[in-house]
């Protein structure tokens, strides 16, 4: 494996292995694995018990850290970052940790100020803007403070 | 970061199995064998979403065993380096603390907690700010950064921070700004 030493997510260096693979954000997996888990409902009275605990932990993850709940809001989440000309991972990366300003954004993506990208700060501004107003206007009850932030940046 | 992989995988199967239902018997037999399972290269894998391709199966000499590559479509969890991602704190000491993302176990070295935290030794340990503004002990939820992955065959470590912009304490108003 050569790629291993050169890993780094934030030059988008995630190694040949992850090239196609598509990234998904917490809300797509907290969908997946819901969708899974009714399934194993049928065949059985208690699935998660047989589940390994990757699953159950994963599945604990994406449901408290998932910005938006229903899956309307996280295909409208996909579709808006993606008018933008970013790759998968900083797509996802900006879906999970909503920062509300351009510097955040920069810090938790240093690729979007990458090399002619024809990202500019204006740019960037907009987008934080069109997911903010999903982010508050996503009318499910879990984690009001998260919800408390998107009205406050309004 | 979660990640939705094609991957592949040489299934051996008994001749007991080879009939109608060996295709089922192929699916069950993957599940079993690798949900749950991690590699140091694709991570953990957390659930297969289907079978892409089965390709021809090879006798093995001797046994009667059959050989079939399957490719298969799995979500996965996989870390990287650089990689920033929000967790939750599992256990609070002086030499820092842990914190789980997902399947994943990540240290924060108290080195890597920014200077003006310091390590309170109560009930429940905690690192706090001066001010006792911003707490860090069991449950509390931090934004951190991935800097190094260390690997092994059956797991994934990580040492990440704490100590840079925007990073740390969520649920706290005063760390987002």
């Amino acid at each position: 494996m050569s790629g291993e030493e050169e890993e780094n997510a934030a030059e988008l260096k995630l190694g040949e292995d992850f090239v196609k693979a598509k990234c998904l954000m917490n809300g797509e997996v907290s969908l997946i694995l819901d969708r899974r888990l009714e399934q194993l409902q049928q065949l059985s009275e208690d699935p998660l018990n047989q589940m390994p605990q990757v699953f159950e932990k994963s599945l604990q993850y994406v449901k408290r850290f998932s910005r938006y709940n229903n899956p309307d809001a996280v295909r409208q989440v996909r579709e808006i970052l993606s008018r933008h000309q970013l790759a998968e991972f900083e797509l996802v990366v900006l879906g999970n940790l909503c920062p509300e300003t351009v510097e955040e954004a920069i810090a938790m993506v240093p690729s979007l100020k990458d090399k002619g990208r024809g990202l500019d700060d204006e740019a960037i501004e907009k987008m934080l803007t069109d997911l903010a107003l999903i982010k508050s206007s996503s009318s499910s009850g879990h984690l009001l403070k998260k919800l408390g932030f998107g009205l406050a940046s309004l | 970061m979660f990640f939705h992989i094609i991957l592949e995988r040489n299934m051996q199967l008994h001749p007991r199995h080879f009939g109608a239902r060996l295709r089922e018997k192929l699916v069950s037999k993957l599940i079993k064998d690798v949900e749950g399972t991690c590699s140091g290269r694709h991570g953990f894998v957390v659930a297969i979403m289907g079978i892409e391709h089965v390709g021809k199966g090879l006798i093995r000499d001797g046994t009667g065993f059959v050989t079939f590559p399957v490719k298969y479509k799995c979500v996965v969890f996989r870390p990287f380096k650089g990689e920033i991602l929000e967790a939750v704190v599992t256990m609070v000491n002086k030499m820092g603390f842990f914190a789980e993302a997902g399947p994943v176990q990540i240290f924060v070295s108290n080195h890597l907690i920014p200077d003006d935290m310091e390590f309170q030794s109560a009930d429940t340990p905690n690192y706090t700010t001066s001010d006792g503004s911003v707490k860090i002990q069991k449950d509390t939820e931090v934004r951190l950064k991935i800097i190094g992955t260390r690997v092994d065959a059956t797991e994934i470590f990580c040492i990440g921070t704490i100590k840079d912009d925007f990073l740390g304490v969520i649920s706290d108003p005063s760390a987002a700004v």
